[in-house]
């Protein structure tokens, strides 16, 4: 990778995971250590305030159970500004999702980038994640 | 050749910025250099100091070079808001009343004069993450907060009927200010404790000050969870100081939490666009109760 493409393709990944706002606060609801990749296909989408919320079934590659889980994302106003548009993610569609896990445990999570696997497209998803101070 | 590319790449990845976040998107023209933006979802109450121009022709940022005068009616007041042929609003979400963020004659958190109670109910509120804001289970964004909550914000100034509205677009929240020469606020008996208290306004020259008392005790005036008691007793001075700036100043004086008055601010930019970075200028709809789901989460912790 020539240094051209290097700062390229680092400025639009630092584009998208840029932290976004979110009506609570990140340490509100999501572990910051509790990182997660989840790949699985869609099965609803909610394209509302405050939050797009997608649903995605993923399956346990060890005990083959199937788990729904349902992610968060910026606000629709926030996530098209990052190249959202209502229609890029369809149900069916296969997805490679990374964010972070609710303090909760359940299957609930903040959605940081998704990729489309039939494209190969990556979108920042409006995480409010790594906004600094954001307690104080 | 190789620099060349790396400031191009680096100006891509700025705009990009500009484009997924907030607060890097409007930051006036001509904004004074003592503003730094922050935003309530990037730094609680300091705010940060990240706030930046969108670059040339960034989404909703205002045009490159400095910024037109401020707008005046024909009859010389100043226009707090939109003029003929120039839709947009007021890009609240960019600053805060401490320091690092906003003006730079701000208070640091330190300086801040709370009450003993009120600083360890602060500080508490701190350790549990924002789990506890009302805002967070789309409670209304009362007092000063509704400047710092995203969505934009319109001042509508109806001098012949004596009053002026802020509406903005974070829940469709509104506030009216009383215009009225002699007008006095209601007794405490007659008072109902509520999110934006009753607001008296007046002009000082070019700046419209509003005093509102009133309030309920049932919101955090700021993210990051300042507390504030029924006694609260906010002045708020709104100064146009060019056309793509607001200045915000607010004087916070609650007998219940502080020990005396205190005072910030930070300018608040024009945004030429729709929210969500398209062409238009008009402010959406947000509610933030309609597909609530976090709330479920924080119970379940």
């Amino acid at each position: 990778m020539n240094v051209r493409a290097l700062c390229l393709s680092s400025a639009l990944l630092l584009a998208m995971v840029a932290p976004a706002v979110a009506h609570h606060s990140f340490a509100a609801e999501y572990d910051s250590n509790k990182p997660i990749k989840l790949t699985g296909a869609v099965t609803k989408v909610e394209w509302t305030n405050p939050h797009v919320y997608f649903y995605i079934d993923v399956r346990d590659e060890k005990t083959g159970k199937v788990t729904n889980w349902a992610m968060e994302m910026g606000a629709p106003a926030v996530i098209q500004r990052s190249g959202w548009k209502r229609t890029s993610m369809k149900i069916g569609d296969l997805l490679v999702v990374e964010g972070f896990q609710a303090k909760s445990g359940r299957p609930h999570g903040n959605a940081r980038t998704v990729t489309l696997a039939a494209t190969g497209q990556r979108l920042g998803a409006g995480s409010s994640f790594g906004n600094a101070n954001e307690q104080q | 050749m190789r620099n060349a590319w790396f400031g191009v790449s680096v100006a891509i990845g700025v705009l990009a910025l500009s484009m997924t976040t907030f607060e890097a998107q409007a930051p006036a023209a001509g904004a004074q250099p003592a503003a730094r933006g922050g935003r309530e979802g990037a730094a609680g109450d300091q705010g940060g100091a990240r706030a930046g121009r969108a670059g040339r022709g960034g989404r909703g940022a205002a045009p490159a070079g400095p910024s037109k005068p401020t707008p005046r009616w024909p009859d010389g007041r100043v226009n707090l808001s939109q003029v003929p042929g120039v839709k947009g609003f007021w890009n609240v979400m960019t600053g805060s009343p401490i320091a690092p963020g906003g003006l730079s004659t701000n208070l640091t958190l330190d300086q801040i004069p709370f009450q003993d109670w009120a600083r360890a109910l602060y500080e508490y509120r701190r350790t549990r993450g924002g789990l506890d804001d009302p805002h967070a289970r789309c409670q209304p964004a009362g007092g000063m907060r509704v400047f710092t909550v995203p969505n934009g914000l319109e001042i509508i100034d109806q001098p012949e009927l004596n009053r002026i509205f802020i509406i903005g677009g974070e829940n469709r929240d509104w506030r009216r200010i009383a215009m009225e020469p002699g007008r006095k606020h209601p007794s405490e008996d007659d008072l109902i404790p509520s999110y934006f208290g009753d607001s008296i306004g007046h002009w000082e020259g070019d700046t419209l000050v509003v005093d509102t008392v009133g309030y309920n005790e049932k919101f955090w005036f700021i993210r990051g969870g300042l507390p504030h008691t029924r006694f609260m007793h906010l002045t708020e001075r709104f100064t146009r100081i060019n056309f793509d700036t607001l200045r915000y100043e607010v004087t916070i004086d609650d007998k219940g939490a502080y020990t005396r008055p205190w005072s910030g601010g930070w300018d608040i930019p024009w945004q030429y666009t729709n929210y969500d970075g398209t062409p238009g200028g008009e402010i959406h709809e947000y509610f933030c109760i309609d597909n609530e789901r976090d709330a479920v989460e924080f119970a379940g912790k």
